[in-house]
């Protein structure tokens, strides 16, 4: 769901030597550690540390979120500690906005993000992913009381449709000419737009729409599906070929086993790691 | 769930994060105070390299989005070998930032004292360090409290922007409990009741200093 925005930020704004006088003047005890050369594969990083840093939103219900007692619960926190069990390491979560995500991965900060990361020809040009492990699709939200019914993306033309900053929604809702994209945080602010009436639609995951509709107490019901099925994956930085050849075997095998299956039908009720029928 | 309710639950969950905002906040606040001064220094010194140094950094501080500059230290350095943990990475920003406003409201003060001290206090043969240590100093720090306490109260809000480098701050805490309850109205308002309560003891001080510092008698 990222837009590489946050990226081109960091490009156009770093004026090296202007940064080093503000470190030099800053007198802060910093602990400064060099990142580790890329020469080292990331699988041989992880093994040697015992754990697998895992990044996730944790307010994205029901794939990562906070529950009453402040732990992490969901189905992406799931598939997170069994890929980690299957690369015989300890999961370490760190929770962030998912506006600097992706940047975090690039930079370092943590090794993989199981946060829903649909895999885009655009993302894989900068990073690598994992198999697929969720196949959903997109979805409309639309008022209850709402007579019309969009059945595809370009009815939508002339009317006012929600997505999520960055998300690959945007994407597709911005490909149609036409349509009056808004942009929102995050699901729950652009489903009470939906509901108020500030928005005709909002576009976002089948999935996390089931979820919400169930759980939020708004005015909505579901819209039509849109577009081609989504696959989503676990990305990680380029050029760490052992580490995704363990990941590949982590996720296949967790496939095979049920296990996947097993944590798509308590989270779901329906098996979500295959390519859907419908 | 009734709002009461709602909000009682999630104090423990805001409280932790208001401390990791008190922890930012107070150590932005120290780092800061403290480059500031020296920025200030700079900014009336009489050497021309000096002041433009100062200039330049002010303009560059004031002039960029903090949440910018925020993603430059810990997203950005990293490709230049330096990778910061979210605390330093954050209070570094955080008094970075806050040092430029900062520096302005001192140096502003130090220009306000009249000229007359100045020659007064060479005139008893103090050096330019001596008179500015105590003749002038003690007077700015006076009529600079009040916007210093502006810049202090606005650094409080601004650790909000370091959810953005993995912090659960104030007001991501807050946004963690809307996420599973859908409730944004009270834990926001009750977020902002935190931040307020916190500004409050910051006003407290502004005061006490402000009372601290005032001339004696009235006028």
């Amino acid at each position: 769901m990222p837009c590489y925005c946050s990226i081109r930020y960091q490009a156009k704004y770093m004026k090296i030597s202007l940064l080093q006088k503000r470190l030099a003047v800053a007198v802060i005890g910093l602990s400064v550690a060099s990142v580790a050369a890329h020469a080292t594969d990331l699988l041989d990083t992880v093994k040697a540390r015992g754990t697998l840093q895992v990044a996730l939103e944790g307010t994205y219900p029901p794939f990562d979120s906070k529950n009453a007692q402040g732990e992490l619960v969901g189905y992406d926190v799931d598939v997170a500690k069994a890929v980690a069990a299957k690369l015989g390491v300890k999961p370490v979560f760190i929770t962030t906005e998912w506006s600097g995500i992706i940047a975090g991965l690039q930079a370092g900060k943590y090794d993989v993000i199981v946060n829903q990361v649909g895999i885009t020809p655009q993302r894989k040009a900068s990073l690598d992913f994992s198999p697929p492990y969720t196949y959903s699709v997109a979805q409309l939200i639309q008022r209850k009381n709402d007579d019309r019914n969009f059945k595809s993306l370009e009815d939508l033309k002339g009317h006012k449709l929600g997505v999520s900053l960055g998300s690959n929604y945007n994407d597709m809702a911005k490909a149609v000419p036409g349509i009056q994209v808004e942009t929102y945080p995050g699901a729950a602010e652009e489903l009470s737009d939906v509901a108020s009436g500030r928005i005709d639609a909002a576009l976002n995951d089948r999935l996390t729409l089931a979820y919400l509709l169930k759980t939020a107490p708004l005015p909505l019901r579901a819209g039509a599906s849109v577009g081609d099925s989504t696959e989503m994956g676990i990305p990680f930085r380029q050029n760490n070929p052992k580490f995704a050849q363990a990941l590949a075997a982590a996720i296949q095998s967790l496939k095979q086993d049920g296990t996947l299956t097993k944590i798509s039908l308590k989270w779901f009720g329906v098996d979500v790691s295959k390519p859907a029928a419908q | 769930m009734p709002v009461f309710q709602l909000v009682l639950q999630s104090l423990p969950v805001l409280a932790a994060g208001a401390l990791l905002t008190i922890k930012f906040a107070i150590l932005a606040m120290v780092f800061g105070l403290a480059a500031a001064v020296v920025v200030a220094l700079m900014g009336i010194s009489q050497v021309t390299a000096l002041r433009r140094i100062a200039r330049f950094y002010v303009s560059l501080m004031r002039g960029t989005p903090l949440l910018v500059q925020i993603f430059v230290i810990y997203y950005g350095l990293p490709s230049l070998g330096i990778s910061l943990d979210p605390t330093p990475a954050g209070v570094l920003a955080l008094s970075a930032n806050a040092a430029a406003y900062l520096s302005e409201s001192m140096r502003g003060a130090i220009l306000g004292i009249a000229r007359g001290q100045w020659l007064a206090a060479y005139s008893l043969g103090l050096s330019r360090l001596d008179t500015l240590r105590f003749v002038i100093g003690p007077q700015a720090l006076r009529l600079a409290v009040p916007s210093l306490a502006n810049s202090l109260i606005s650094l409080v809000k601004d650790t909000s922007l370091v959810s953005v480098i993995t912090v659960t701050e104030l007001l991501r805490s807050a946004q963690e409990v809307i996420a599973t309850t859908f409730q944004p109205l009270p834990l926001y308002l009750a977020a902002a009741a935190i931040y307020w309560i916190l500004c409050t003891i910051l006003e407290a001080l502004q005061h006490w200093f402000e009372r601290h510092l005032a001339l004696p008698g009235p006028h």
